[in-house]
């Protein structure tokens, strides 16, 4: 099997995204296949073996649609300078055409840039930039035309082509509604040219609303070559009902025009140009706006895209070289300076630095980086000069594979899609069968053509389901791309919605409640050792361990800037301790079991106290005599508490499973206020603790950062894995959180939350405007006494729904990482 | 863009100035009022034409030269008797619109003297009061009905099409003049007070109330 994401061109609303799903998944060998009408792209899932891409392509051209295909090999632009008039531009060009490998060339002199697209393979963009050179001009540095890039590049086209079909449609359409309205106004005297009176010159007047109304068409053109295409294909859409509701109104129009020479000069009342021109001006403003706030929606993965440097200098032989980030390859060794970024993936080779790391984790303190230390592409070398070995690069860097998941997750379908996915597929249908039943009913009721018909049209463009189509997509993809911009990587529109209905959160204790690394919180002396000359003891003894709880006694006491003292006759005790001399001194430091072995007489006042806080005294004596406890405790975080009572303000029960002994658990969990505590699971048992509390009929997420939290993080509604992480427990997660910060994780629920209000907010107003919409526009309160509603009207609510759901969706990019709002859960 | 924008105005501009074949209500009001003629012949005097009410209370009275030094080019001549029996005072009539036993008033067209052939025919003569005043020419769409203003909400009527019309030609009066002058308008012996609807000077509808003297000649 294999997944390919196509970019799609021509869809207009979700009937558009259905019926390419329909289409593109009945063929065989298609296993899956979604479409994200707000990103306008098609998620397919094939096996490659027997059916190729280009069949999938063929189809969704078949139906109406583009693929919109990536310029063959790469794609470069070149600032050039030097350049005075349109022959330099020209002679560029041919040079660049010249070259083997180039495929196409284009230089604009008002942007004093070179557009090429080449074979990589073929030619270097070195000798794109030497061609330029030779003949006298300047070729700046190099800007790569990535994909984001050239997508960016694709919607502002698309944007400005829109607003030209609309300010051309506008230009006419203002004139002609100005001329079929104003011989209606009879209470203001607007002036008019008396050579177009309608009551004198109605072959005339008729004749102007043709010719104004016939550029709109044409500008229009899209709605009737896609909308009756469509309808031929018994799979309307959007287009379908704009085609024929205007349709109808031109025809009928040109039908009542050419009854005016035969005599009927009234049918100069029955003319309904305005209406169509107006309706596809209205469509065409909506669809303007509705590109530029899409474009807005996808902003957070523009800005990962735009993180990642351009160029690297790599360093071959000694001599440093500038080249494209994309010829950078693993293993070479890459000079970063302060203040540039780190281009790739690597390990720190030479140098020390501290490294900002904020665009990826959030975190905004810079993190020092030695020889031996991970770098990751994008991040910013604040202070030192390091050397650099490439080990990922491409889209194998951490970047890259963020960008990766963001984007999968924003072409994504959330489980609360189905519903308006399942509308939208009988809508369009639906909605003619309402129009044309409306349209006749008033028929046989007044016996008026030209009422029924207004009846007809508003019915079919007031319906258009674009609103219902772009609720859903556009929230998940600004909310989970503003998840992304505060390092909480949600994985799809499913997390994000499971995630809001959580009730209950259990956290992994040992890294991700607590710091992971024990430390060394008490030394309590017994006798007559100072606090400071028992520590260094106790370190100087477990200097030879292997054990984690004496490497953080050493560790602590090294911090503390203790001098160790060499330890003569070292022996680790499995299990109890280990025992050393220590400048003549005979040290034992080890559990109670050990000293009880050795007959050390215990005080249990400390121990005991230690114990209850959650930390493991270790015994220390000096040749028999206990001289002091020192303990050792793993910490818990900085903000695992104040993460805690957010959650609890948000209503939300907290667990916390650990293998550690109860009485150490419900120490922690004191200290921090969870509210249950499941201690001395095994790690293999920790999904099933994790069943056991969904079979008590709660949603539950849980938190975890290491590999043995994988199978509870897949168990768990959601997984949260969190980014000091290991890469196991990031797969298996529903959401990432890239840094180690516990006030993520409310964070993260608060961002679900709101997304997913967003999304019911969208879906009110997209079902409201139809719901409502509909029977207005089919007359009813008309019926009752009540107006009736334009075409005109009507298209313009139309268009303001697809507007208004947008501009709701964008309302999340106001989202706070840091501001809390309570609410029920 | 520029191209676009200007083919299509020039489009416009030409279609609208150039075409007269455009004006269907002009063409069709010369036809049928030839045809109004053939059923009910105008009287010529000199250059100028009379077509009379067949009750002989009222004549439109039109013609092609208007270089004449008459004070109206298109005009209706009433009987006065029956707008004094419903009270008229002459004398509060504006000037010039009471001579003798009759009420006048009507348009003056203009100075432009016409071809020889223009004044020898009386539709010749309606045609050139349609190509120099076109403004005055007007349909009525409840009636079907082609009319000429004669100003001040004067107007002479005809049906289009006479034979699916009971009201071939209709003596349209504005009330006005004659209720300030003192008469009850609603008891002109011979004449009919109603709303009528018709249009302004930018060819709105609007309602009106009007004396009306409709006659079916065909």
């Amino acid at each position: 099997m294999d997944n390919q994401i196509l970019s799609i061109g021509g869809m207009t609303c979700a009937a558009c995204a259905g019926r390419i799903e329909r289409v593109v998944g009945k063929l065989p060998g298609v296993r899956r296949a979604a479409v994200n009408l707000a990103s306008e792209k098609l998620f397919v899932e094939y096996d490659e073996a027997s059916l190729p891409l280009t069949a999938i392509k063929e189809a969704v051209v078949k139906i109406g649609y583009e693929v919109l295909e990536k310029p063959p090999g790469g794609a470069v632009t070149i600032p050039v300078e030097g350049m005075t008039c349109a022959a330099c531009a020209g002679r560029i060009e041919k040079a660049l055409r010249r070259l083997d490998g180039v495929l196409e060339a284009s230089v604009n002199l008002a942007t004093e840039k070179a557009f090429v697209t080449y074979d990589p393979k073929r030619v270097r963009v070195s000798a794109l930039r030497a061609a330029i050179e030779k003949l006298g001009y300047r070729a700046r540095e190099v800007d790569q035309a990535d994909a984001a890039e050239e997508d960016r590049r694709r919607k502002q086209r698309e944007i400005r082509a829109l607003w030209t079909r609309f300010v051309i449609a506008a230009v006419f359409s203002l004139p002609l509604l100005y001329i079929a309205m104003a011989p209606m106004i009879t209470w203001v005297r607007l002036p008019f040219p008396a050579s177009l009176a309608p009551m004198r010159f109605p072959l005339a007047y008729a004749l102007a609303e043709l010719i104004l109304v016939v550029p709109v068409i044409v500008v229009g053109y899209r709605f009737y070559a896609v909308g009756f295409k469509a309808l031929w294909q018994r799979s309307p859409n959007m287009d379908s009902l704009i085609a024929v509701g205007t349709s109808a109104a031109f025809l009928y129009s040109l039908y009542n025009m050419w009854r005016i020479p035969q005599g009927s000069y009234h049918a100069v009342d029955a003319l309904y140009f305005e209406t169509a021109g107006v309706i596809i001006t209205l469509i065409l403003l909506g669809k303007s706006l509705e590109a530029v706030s899409k474009g807005r929606t996808s902003e957070a993965i523009k800005k990962l895209m735009g993180l990642a440097p351009k160029t690297a200098v790599v360093l071959r032989d000694g001599v440093e070289t500038e080249i494209p980030i994309d010829e950078v390859e693993i293993g070479d060794i890459l000079l970063v300076r302060p203040g540039a970024k780190i281009p790739v993936d690597g390990t720190v080779r030479e140098g020390h630095t501290a490294v900002d790391e904020s665009m990826l984790t959030g975190e905004s303190m810079p993190v020092d980086k030695q020889a031996g230390d991970e770098v990751y592409a994008a991040t910013l070398n604040t202070n030192g000069v390091v050397q650099v070995m490439a080990t990922r690069v491409g889209g194998d860097t951490a970047l890259a594979r963020i960008i990766k998941l963001v984007e999968d997750a924003q072409g994504s379908k959330a489980p609360i899609a189905q519903l308006a996915d399942l509308v939208s597929g009988y809508f369009v249908p639906i909605v003619c069968a309402i129009a044309l039943v409306s349209g006749v009913a008033w028929y046989i009721g007044t016996g008026d053509v030209s009422f029924s018909l207004t009846i007809f049209i508003s019915v079919l463009v007031i319906a258009c389901p674009c609103a219902l189509g772009l609720a859903t997509p556009t929230a998940i993809m600004v909310g989970t791309g503003k998840g992304a911009e505060n390092g909480i990587l949600i994985k799809g529109g499913e997390a994000l919605e499971t995630a809001h209905k959580v009730d209950t959160i259990v956290f992994d204790k040992t890294g991700t409640v607590t710091e992971g690394k024990p430390t060394v919180t008490d030394v309590l002396p017994a006798g007559a050792l100072s606090k400071e000359a028992l520590w260094r003891l106790t370190a100087s003894a477990e200097q030879g361990s292997e054990h984690p709880l004496g490497q953080a006694i050493v560790y602590g006491a090294r911090a503390e800037g203790l001098t160790l003292s060499p330890a003569e006759r070292f022996t680790a005790l499995i299990g109890r301790g280990v025992e050393a001399v220590i400048d003549g001194v005979a040290v034992l430091v080890g559990n109670a079991a050990l000293m009880e072995e050795r007959g050390v007489a215990l005080s249990q006042a400390g121990s005991d106290r230690l114990a209850e806080e959650g930390k493991t005294p270790m015994y220390v004596a000096c040749d028999g005599q206990l001289a002091g406890i020192v303990a050792v405790a793993d910490v818990v975080k900085p903000s695992s508490r104040a993460a805690i009572e957010s959650l609890h303000r948000m209503g939300i029960e907290v667990a916390m499973i650990t293998g550690d002994n109860r009485r150490t658990a419900a120490a922690i969990a004191r200290q921090i206020g969870i509210d249950r505590v499941l201690s001395e699971v095994l790690p293999q048992d920790k999904s099933s603790e994790i069943q056991k509390l969904q079979r008590e009929g709660k949603r539950v997420a849980m938190v975890g950062d290491g590999i043995n939290d994988a199978p509870a993080l897949v168990q768990a509604d959601i997984g949260i894995a969190i980014g000091s992480g290991t890469d196991v427990a990031m797969e298996s997660a529903d959401i990432v959180l890239m840094r180690s910060d516990l006030m993520d994780v409310p964070t993260a629920i608060r961002l679900s939350r709101r997304t997913i209000r967003n999304i019911k907010q969208n879906l009110f107003w997209a079902f409201g405007y139809n719901t409502v919409g509909i029977p207005v526009a089919a007359g009813v309160l008309y019926l009752l006494g009540g107006p009736l509603l334009s075409p005109i009207f009507a298209a313009a609510a139309m268009s303001l729904s697809s507007v208004s759901v947008l501009t709701n969706a964008l309302r999340l990019k106001r989202f706070r990482a840091d501001r809390e709002e309570v609410s029920a859960a | 863009m520029k191209k676009f924008l200007l083919c299509a105005l020039c489009a416009v501009f030409l279609l609208l100035t150039a075409c007269r074949a455009l004006d269907v209500i002009g063409n069709d009001s010369v036809t049928s009022f030839a045809e109004v003629l053939d059923a009910l012949p105008a009287a010529g005097a000199g250059n100028t034409w009379v077509l009379s009410a067949p009750d002989g209370a009222a004549a439109f009275i039109w013609s092609g030269d208007f270089s004449r030094t008459d004070v109206y080019d298109a005009w209706l001549e009433l009987d006065a008797a029956p707008f004094a029996a419903a009270g008229l005072d002459p004398t509060r009539l504006p000037a010039g619109m009471a001579q003798g036993g009759r009420l006048v008033t009507g348009a003056s067209l203009g100075a432009q003297a016409p071809a020889p052939e223009v004044s020898e025919s009386p539709v010749l003569s309606y045609e050139q009061i349609v190509s120099q005043q076109r403004a005055r020419i007007g349909h009525h769409t409840a009636m079907d009905h082609f009319g000429v203003d004669l100003g001040g909400g004067f107007m002479f009527e005809w049906a289009r099409d006479m034979a699916a019309n009971d009201k071939d030609i209709v003596f349209v009066l504005n009330p006005e003049p004659f209720r300030q002058a003192g008469a009850d308008v609603s008891a002109i012996e011979g004449w009919t007070l109603a709303m009528v609807e018709t249009m302004d000077e930018a060819g709105r509808p609007i309602e009106v109330e009007k004396l009306l003297k409709p006659f079916d000649i065909g």
